[in-house]
């Protein structure tokens, strides 16, 4: 069909058309010049996808000198709209006087909002660049402290990124 | 059990007996099959109950309910305004950001807020950078069920791009939660404007390609030429909106029209089928319509990015947010037509009621009606152009 949607007829078309050699070449012109283009994909899984500090992956609890900074105000709970935090508060001896006896993040229900992070008034929950979340049962998904603990230098970047950012 | 229903009044349709050149003699009747909900092409999980007679499609009946996640009573049992958001997002999962757009623009409505202009310019950057993604989507799709399948890579390609640079702004590829109520969950990074021109400058020439690969190619036009019409007065009876009713010949956006943000500062124009290929309102019309809407939104996004003022951009969001008790409807033009959002206050933190119109829902019901009397293989390209998302439809 011509670029203006007439209908051209095979008995129309000259010997040189008929014999289909300029299509193919016009064709194969636009396929050979494809092939010397920038590749965009990725080689996964050998090659990972490296996330920025903009990225929310999975939300963790930052670890500073061997205890979590969170004290258990049970804001991030009451916020989240998929509720898939618990908190349970108790009491302790250091300066922060409340710890959070047991910190549970269900992670099937999680959506990554990223409302949690954004309320916390300790900087102790923070959503980390990690996205590779596999699990073969509902229980194994339930994350508790001794998962989401992370020691504060790896979430470095995000920090930076919240400061200067809010 | 199947319960009978009425067949179209031009319909003639004789059950009986023929008999074959050797002999024999067959039964003929009526063919009820089942497409999707696991077709390809049904884009998601929609069902069609097919009533066919040998090749020809009788009736349509569009199943829906697959995906349905209580959206509008989710709402309801929500702690505030605020947490709709992310639920909101997964509506429409190809265009979160006018989802989010919408639901904020109705709350702010609600609470008589001004939000800053540098929010609004982002904002309609992002929307129509948004428009754009979910465009790409739609025409790759389609061009996969027609049997193409590199524009459906390359359309990939270019939408990867957006989300890199969605990425870049909020941290997620597909459900931002980025549109926050009276403002924005945060300023634009700074080398974002930079990167959004290169992508205009990138994409523009794109467009080009797609069109002499899929749009002109002769395959692609007999399929989709004068097939599943929708004539205009049908269309606005049924209440189709967006690229559909625009393929039809109705000059209707409300971007235009019913203008919110600050889309009445630039230069535009909504686009219109002109039925260069066939009839208006076919299949062709409603990709064609697709393509040049993406032109028209690079325009606006370049114009948005050479103007955008400086500000705070979480200077208006409120504290709480506790609007007085009434009522709101608030329109606007998502790819896919008019999404509306009418929310409900009493008082309190949380919304009373949530209503979505959504535009998918809408344009759904017209697909018996065009597509009676055509080929099963044509109800594979009309359904694909009429681009639904069934997280929509569902809600
Ligand atoms: S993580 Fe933060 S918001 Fe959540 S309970 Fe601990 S201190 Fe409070
Ligand atoms: S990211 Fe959102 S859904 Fe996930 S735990 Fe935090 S607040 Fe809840």
């Amino acid at each position: 069909m011509g670029s203006n949607g007439t209908m051209i007829r095979k008995k129309d078309l000259t010997i040189w058309q008929k014999t289909y050699i300029p299509e193919i070449v016009k064709g194969l012109r636009l396929t050979i010049s494809q092939m010397f283009k920038p590749k965009f994909t990725y080689n996964y899984p050998e090659e990972r996808f490296k996330p920025a500090a903009s990225f929310r992956g999975r939300p963790v609890l930052a670890e500073e000198n061997g205890v979590e900074r969170c004290v258990a105000c049970g804001l991030c709970s009451r916020v989240c709209p998929a509720l898939a935090i618990e908190v349970q508060a108790s009491e302790t001896e250091l300066e922060k006087e409340r710890y959070p006896i047991k910190f549970e993040i269900n992670m099937v229900r999680c959506i990554f909002c990223g409302f949690c992070e954004e309320v916390c008034p300790e900087e102790a929950i923070i959503m980390s660049n990690e996205y590779l979340l596999v699990f073969n049962n509902q229980e194994e998904a339930v994350f508790g402290k001794d998962k989401l603990l992370t020691p504060v230098e790896k979430l470095h970047d995000r920090l930076e990124f919240l400061r200067e950012h809010r | 059990m199947i319960e009978t229903r009425s067949l179209p009044t031009d319909y003639v349709f004789k059950p009986g007996e023929i008999k074959t050149s050797s002999g024999k003699t067959l039964r003929t009747d009526e063919m009820i099959i089942n497409m999707g909900p696991q077709h390809p092409s049904t884009h998601g999980v929609l069902r069609l109950e097919v009533v066919l007679d040998g090749e020809i499609v009788v009736d349509v009946i569009p199943h829906i309910g697959y995906l349905h996640r209580c959206f509008e009573k989710h709402c309801e049992h929500m702690t505030n305004y605020q947490q709709v958001i992310p639920y909101a997002d997964r509506m429409d999962y190809l265009a979160s950001m006018n989802n989010d757009l919408g639901y904020a623009l109705a709350v702010e409505r609600l609470l008589k807020i001004e939000v800053p202009p540098r929010v609004e310019y982002i904002r309609v950057i992002m929307s129509e950078l948004q428009r754009i993604a979910s465009h790409l989507i739609a025409i790759g799709t389609y061009g996969i069920d027609i049997g193409a399948f590199t524009p459906f890579l390359w359309c990939f390609r270019d939408r990867e791009r957006i989300l890199d640079l969605f990425e870049m702004t909020c941290g997620a590829r597909l459900l931002y939660n980025y549109i926050w109520i009276g403002g924005l969950s945060h300023d634009l990074p700074p080398k974002f404007v930079e990167m959004a021109k290169d992508f205009c400058a990138y994409f523009k020439p794109n467009i080009k390609e797609l069109n002499d690969v899929l749009t002109f190619n002769q395959i692609f036009v007999k399929r989709t030429a004068n097939v599943g019409v929708l004539p205009k007065d049908v269309a606005i009876n049924y209440g189709c909106s967006g690229p559909m009713l625009r393929a039809s010949g109705a000059n209707w956006d409300l971007r235009r029209d019913d203008p919110y943000s600050v889309y009445d500062k630039f230069e535009w124009q909504p686009e219109i089928g002109k039925g260069e290929m066939g009839t208006v309102g076919d299949c062709w019309d409603r990709h064609i319509v697709r393509i040049r809407e993406m032109e028209q939104s690079v325009k606006i996004i370049e114009q948005a990015l050479a103007s955008i003022p400086e500000g705070n951009v979480q200077a208006a969001i409120p504290k709480r947010i506790r609007p007085e008790p009434g009522e709101i409807y608030i329109r606007t033009e998502s790819p896919r037509g008019e999404l509306g959002f009418y929310v409900v206050s009493d008082g309190t933190g949380s919304p009373y009621r949530i209503k979505a119109r959504a535009p998918s829902f809408v344009n759904l019901s017209v697909l018996p009606e065009i597509s009676r009397g055509s080929m099963i293989a044509d109800l594979v390209a009309i359904a694909a152009s009429t681009d639904i998302v069934l997280g929509e439809v569902d809600r």
